[in-house]
């Protein structure tokens, strides 16, 4: 699957490709929206890991604005439902991430990433 | 019904197209009915993962059907671990592994598709040993020690040993005979499919909100009386996997110790336990450092 928590994680690793790598473009989704189980406990740990910039950004590719531009002082429970279903919820089941250093492209099909490379592409 | 002949196996020609054939087009093949025989956890990565903290990122290299995507079995949810296969088969059970929506991503251990560091944790649980060569195999542990955190990341590796206990359906052949080039031995581990044994559908899974698609692959076209199959795997001998990691720590500039024992600013990475159990080698590794 790819949620943005996974989105979040990767980058390009094409050969050469080193700087500007993160976070790939998300390009042409098909996106669903499954409810999935709300666990305050690991987002409130899980936040700090975030690279917020590139979460918000992806979230707004994704026609979602509900993120503020920083992570609040104050973590409240609304905060925290908003940010899970960002997270976690938002499929993109279809389409593809596309490196905006490279313009590497890894297609997504049935909800999984494909992150392979060509024997020539590997660095 | 006999156990099943481990046969040696000889590496030749390119490891990576010998790999495709040896090991990922077999588990493409076998994918189903291999799922449906792996699911209790070992006590040592279970032990593992319980003891993350709430809120950590990992990543299972070679996750197969992500039997280990659910635990802690005690604490669900606490811990996020993303599964990295080579096998598109396997991940379609892996992605809905415990009856819950994963994270799969299609790719290759020896790949770096990640931001540095970006996890807290790794696994890699009887994956490294499908490596051909050398090489790959220390590719494959830099690859997981680069993948975690270089503070605080935690490793935990689990790979075949040539020491198989009594209870091992395998019989390991005796005799070696590369005993001077390489450490470890080289074979071939084969799996039958026979119509006994079809190709089961995994517990049905939910499709409601959106059309099911037709299924891929093999569908009513009559099996093969039986169909066998030979996996390569590198079985390793006792030390070895952790020299490999000592290779790739020195390889990475890192000590090998205790952070308490290093001075203030530097990093390195802590062999936390190794050992055998259950026919498999394990290590356990912690990085420390800024």
């Amino acid at each position: 699957m790819v949620r943005l928590i996974t989105h979040n994680l990767l980058a390009c690793h094409a050969k050469g490709c080193t700087t500007n790598n993160f976070p790939l473009q998300i390009k042409d989704a098909q996106l669903a929206l499954r409810e999935a189980e709300f666990n305050p406990d690991f987002l409130r740990g899980f936040i700090p890991r975030i690279e917020w910039a590139a979460l918000v950004s992806a979230a707004r590719q994704l026609g979602d604005e509900s993120l503020p531009n920083e992570v609040p002082e104050m973590i409240d429970d609304d905060f925290l439902r908003g940010l899970h279903h960002v997270l976690l919820e938002i499929h993109i089941d279809e389409g593809a991430m596309v490196c905006p250093n490279c313009g590497h492209v890894y297609p997504i099909s049935s909800g999984i990433p494909n992150m392979l490379l060509a024997e020539h592409e590997i660095g | 019904m006999s156990p099943p002949r481990v046969a040696v196996a000889l590496v030749e020609g390119d490891p990576s197209t010998y790999e495709t054939r040896y090991v990922h087009d077999v588990y493409e093949q076998i994918a189903s009915h291999f799922s449906a025989t792996r699911y209790k956890p070992w006590p040592i990565i279970s032990h593992f993962l319980s003891e993350l903290p709430t809120g950590w990122v990992g990543l299972d290299s070679g996750t197969g059907n992500g039997k280990y995507l659910p635990l802690p079995a005690e604490r669900p949810g606490a811990v996020w671990t993303v599964g990295l296969d080579r096998s598109l088969s396997l991940l379609e059970t892996a992605k809905m592994a415990g009856g819950v929506t994963r994270e799969v991503v299609w790719g290759d251990v020896l790949g770096k598709g990640w931001r540095r560091g970006a996890f807290d944790y790794a696994v890699s649980i009887a994956t490294i040993h499908h490596l051909a060569t050398p090489e790959r195999r220390r590719l494959a542990v830099r690859r997981l020690l680069e993948s975690v955190s270089s503070t605080h990341g935690r490793v935990l590796i689990y790979v075949w040993a040539t020491e198989q206990d009594a209870l091992s359906k395998r019989s390991i052949p005796s005799s070696r005979t590369d005993i001077c080039v390489t450490e470890g031995q080289d074979v071939f581990v084969p799996w039958v499919l026979s119509p006994s044994m079809p190709p089961q559908p995994r517990k049905s899974r939910r499709q409601e909100g959106h059309q099911s698609k037709p299924a891929v692959g093999p569908d009513t076209s009559p099996v093969p009386a039986r169909q066998k199959f030979s996996r390569y795997y590198h079985m390793f001998s006792e030390g070895e996997l952790r020299r490999l990691v000592e290779y790739v720590a020195n390889d990475l500039c890192l000590p090998i110790g205790r952070k308490e024992d290093h001075p203030v600013g530097t990093s390195g990475v802590e062999i936390v336990q190794s050992g055998w159990e259950r026919s498999n080698y394990y290590i356990e590794l912690r990085r420390w450092g800024l």
